[in-house]
């Protein structure tokens, strides 16, 4: 525990200390210069790993919110005559929200047109910088004097401290956010945005928040980037810095900050790296000697495919070669750093530091962080007493079309407190699109919902989830890249109250709830058996784990009403078992469950009451023994059947 | 400003518009069959009409130089798919933006070192001079451009319709796994639409050329306005990118004479992030529903 904490914090310290102390040995103007940058771009990129690392978007973006925050707080001195802390609040602020602004729109988007959205954003800005001539003076650039701060105009060597001790309060705060709800929240909706607002996250909050935070920082790093050079051109922030700054969050490691500070670097100081030719050589012989060495280890331990392997070993022989031949480097640095991010992309794809994380922890064989022990069961799914047994779930002549499709025609039904309530039918029947329906996912064309009386919302997976219902997924909608424990985490229900307001999380005010959340989150992986495998990324468990990991992330909602999605599909008999008496036990608990199932035993085992549905009708409903035996539903199972043998027909059910 | 001018601007800039929406069918040839498209496409164009030019410079004739420069083309664009996009798409992954911009910029340094940053004049042997239709000047250089535009994509058109290889293009479009297990290589499939896209990009580097000249930056200003074709029209339309590119060609060409060249861009920006806002799947595109 100690240990863990004394060597990351400690590096942390240490790479702050030595930033600090620099200046104070070196005195070189042009070094000072590099450091200061290297500390505005620190800021700028862990604000875009917000969205590029967390979210999972490619954002050409924060090009564009490096120059509106550096144009705006120029304005403010220029124009106002404002402070150096005003300019900066206003640049900030502007940032925020634009950036809101343009995540609304993007808010629908995913890949290619998110990156779509951003790359024109960052073109247009680009354009109205330059042809505003009456305001920014265009082309021309804007000059600026740095102003004092309390009446003491800053030195190089203060104002470059200032850079730091900024670059340390976000990196402090982002760790904050990023290890909270927050965070799990932005991940979950890379992976699924669809569960995460199952879950009763919220997308929408989310995403903008997440997109209005990174750029926000842009903001900040843009009013200092204003103040360090005094002198703004928009051509500085055009679509080539936007693509150099990606590639330096992915070249650094996504979702790390230290892999924010590593791309600063390499993009603060690339430009002198290529000047100096002897350095440049020494740099692509160290790189073609590692991809050499990683890719016939990687082919000869059948680790990496070939073109894993090969690919990285002829861009980085294209650089040591080519640095041979080319007299000036300089001219050939775009060239040069994209073959350098192609070596790593493809050889390397966690980036330096993702890659050299691994390789720390297991070097100094840093420890897990402790798991708390598992809250009892009653805090974590209190039991819910179900009273005389009333209707819960009322469905009145439920219909969704999907154009001339009737795939729910007029359901009539009524689920009972405590019960469990079986949905099937045959293919086609139209189960999923009902419980699709009542989940929010669709909106029912026609139709009323009660849940206790009250209309449950339409159309909307979110406040569905508000009001107490929960579901699972037939098609698996894990949060494939976070642990089973964060799955569950994601979706606990009542416990984060601080961690909902930003400003508490940023200043690091949520860690009680986030212990809680741990404990109770173990203890529900324990309810499904999985407590030994909490640390385990969701995409690397078994089949079963996955669908008994499904429902502990859903009984955290702590829901009046559990909706299964086929729960046994594709499970092995013994899996099969386990689920059956998993879902029993939640049964017991009080959850009222709702199951769509095709395996007759495990509806016959477990269900109180039955509905059939065919054609988008329900035909029969009662007893699963009664249903069975139900003439229409043999019919609509089996075809038609002649009359006499229906008696013979449940068997082959 | 009297309506001979707007007749004169709407028609030379639809003739340009036609170029962008040559580019952006090219998207939507390899989306069809990968749901990825090449961000490095613009420079795709740029470097294809620099090595065309190049091979006149050396005395080859123009009529020569055309097939060469579609080859050419082709290969790049399967340089592209091998190198770029291939990993990511067995990975299921987003990689290929990331790998697809980083293929451009190589391109890009390559194209200002070899063929230096200023832009160079585009021979052709087609006249540059004005001719008169109905009151509006156009010259035939633009006129091929119409022609260029539709021949290649009526050809391209006529291929996926007509033999064999067109329709394994076109099962793989609709549904990848089927096309699989049907004995169609969903691999070579994608190669073939790249090859096709590359070629695409060559035609336009080569038409536009002797219109806007031939130079490094063609290429960002290309591709921005062919990413809002495409996605105006939707990435899945077919023939919608030809109606939305002669709108956007036009609406350009009004805007930079009203409000200055500097705001030329404007309007085809302001239009892709509206269309994004509030159609995803662009104007002729379908309304994709969501499934659990």
């Amino acid at each position: 525990m100690w240990k863990r904490l004394l060597l990351i914090r400690g590096a942390e310290l240490l790479m702050f200390a030595v930033l600090a102390a620099i200046p104070v040995a070196v005195q070189n103007p042009y070094a000072l210069g590099l450091l200061t940058l290297l500390a505005i771009y620190g800021i700028l990129l862990i604000g875009l790993d917000v969205t590029v690392g967390y979210l999972g978007q490619v954002n050409l973006g924060q090009a564009a919110f490096l120059g509106l925050g550096a144009y705006t707080a120029a304005l403010c001195v220029t124009k106002l005559g404002s402070l150096m802390l005003v300019a900066t609040l206003a640049a900030i602020a502007v940032c925020t929200i634009l950036g809101a602004l343009l995540a609304l729109p993007a808010l629908r988007l995913e890949g290619p047109q998110f990156a779509l959205a951003t790359l024109s954003f960052t073109a247009l800005t680009v354009i109205v910088l330059n042809e505003l001539e009456w305001l920014t003076s265009g082309a021309q650039g804007l000059s600026l004097t740095r102003p004092p701060i309390l009446g003491h105009a800053l030195t190089a060597r203060e104002f470059y401290w200032l850079c730091v001790a900024l670059f340390a309060l976000v990196w402090v705060a982002m760790r904050n956010l990023l290890a909270s709800q927050w965070g799990r929240a932005f991940e979950a909706l890379r992976d699924s945005p669809i569960a995460t607002d199952a879950m009763g996250v919220g997308t929408y909050r989310h995403k903008v928040a997440a997109f209005a935070l990174g750029s926000a920082l842009g903001g900040l790093a843009g009013a200092l980037y204003a103040f360090n050079f005094q002198y703004l051109q928009p051509q500085s922030f055009t679509y080539e810095l936007t693509v150099i700054l990606l590639l330096g969050v992915v070249l650094g490691g996504r979702k790390s900050l230290w892999g924010a500070f590593v791309g600063a670097s390499l993009v603060a100081l690339l430009p002198n790296l290529l000047s100096n030719r002897f350095l440049f050589e020494v740099i692509s012989a160290v790189g073609f000697a590692l991809a050499l060495f990683a890719g016939i280890r990687g082919l000869l331990r059948r680790t990496l495919g070939p073109f894993q392997a090969i690919a990285p070993i002829v861009a980085t022989g294209i650089l040591v070669v080519g640095g041979l031949l080319v007299t000036n480097t300089e001219d050939w640095r775009k060239a040069i750093f994209s073959l350098m991010l192609f070596s790593v992309v493809v050889g390397l794809p966690e980036g330096l530091m993702g890659f050299a994380s691994k390789f720390l922890s297991k070097l100094f064989r840093i420890p897990e962080a402790p798991r708390p022990a598992p809250s009892p069961l009653d805090r974590a799914l209190p039991a819910r007493s179900v009273g005389t047994g009333g209707p819960l779930l009322e469905l009145r002549d439920l219909k969704r079309y999907f154009g001339g499709v009737k795939a729910v025609d007029g359901v009539t039904t009524t689920v009972r407190a405590g019960e469990i309530h079986g949905l099937i039918g045959p293919n086609g029947s139209g189960k999923s699109t009902l419980v699709n329906v009542v989940s929010g996912l669709y909106t029912p064309t026609a139709g009323e919902m009660l849940l206790r009386g009250h209309p449950l919302p339409r159309g909307s997976l979110y406040k569905t989830a508000q009001d107490g219902v929960a579901r699972t997924f037939q098609n698996l909608q894990l949060f494939t890249g976070m642990t089973a424990i964060e799955n569950v985490m994601v979706a606990l229900n009542g416990i984060y109250r601080r961690s909902r307001s930003l400003p508490l999380v940023l200043l690091g005010l949520g860690r009680g709830e986030e212990k809680r959340a741990e404990a109770d989150a173990l203890a529900l992986l324990e309810f499904v058996g999985l407590g030994d495998q909490a640390r385990t990324p969701a995409k690397d468990l078994t089949y079963g784990a996955q669908r008994f990991l499904e429902i502990a992330r859903a009984i955290a909602r702590k829901p009046e009403v559990l909706i299964l999605d086929e729960p046994a599909a594709g499970l092995s008999h013994p899996d099969m078992l386990r689920q059956m008496e998993i879902i029993e036990r939640v049964h017991q608990r009080g959850v009222t469950i709702l199951i769509i199932e095709h395996h007759m035993d495990v509806i016959s085992e477990l269900c109180d009451t039955v509905t059939v549905l065919d054609g988008g009708k329900p035909i029969a409903e009662g007893p699963p023994d009664e249903v069975k035996r139900h003439p229409k539903v043999v019919e609509a199972y089996l075809g038609e059947v002649e009359v006499g043998s229906a008696s013979a027909a449940p068997a082959a059910s | 400003m009297t309506v001979s001018i707007v007749a004169q601007l709407v028609v030379s800039g639809a003739l340009i518009g036609l170029v962008y929406a040559l580019i952006a069918y090219g998207f939507q040839l390899t989306f069809a069959t990968s749901k990825s498209i090449n961000f490095g496409q613009g420079e795709l164009v740029m470097v294809s009409a620099f090595f065309s030019l190049t091979l006149i410079t050396l005395g080859l004739p123009y009529w020569l130089v055309v097939p060469c420069g579609l080859l050419f083309g082709a290969g790049l664009g399967l340089f592209v798919e091998r190198a770029a996009v291939r990993l990511a798409l067995q990975q299921k992954s987003e990689g290929w933006i990331l790998l697809t911009i980083i293929l451009g910029l190589f391109f890009f340094s390559v194209a200002e070192n070899v063929w230096g940053r200023d832009d160079r004049p585009f021979p052709t042997p087609i006249s540059q001079t004005a001719i008169q239709i109905l009151g509006v000047d156009v010259t035939p250089v633009e006129l091929s451009v119409a022609v260029g535009v539709f021949a290649i994509m009526g050809l391209i058109e006529v291929f996926k319709r007509q033999t064999l290889l067109g329709k394994a293009f076109e099962a793989v479009s609709a549904d990848p796994d089927a096309g699989e297990l049907m004995g169609i290589s969903a691999t070579n499939t994608v190669m073939l639409s790249y090859a096709l896209s590359g070629i695409v990009a060559a035609v336009a580097g080569i038409l536009v050329s002797p219109i806007t000249t031939v130079g490094p930056t063609m290429a960002s200003a290309l591709i921005l306005k062919a990413f809002s074709v495409a996605v105006v029209a939707g990435l899945e339309s077919g023939f919608g990118v030809v109606i939305v590119g002669i709108f956007l060609g036009a609406l350009e060409s009004v805007a930079s004479f009203t409000l200055g060249s500097g705001w030329r861009e404007v309007p085809g920006l302001l239009l892709l992030i509206l269309a994004l806002a509030v159609r995803p799947t662009g104007i002729f595109g379908k309304a994709i529903i969501r499934k659990v």
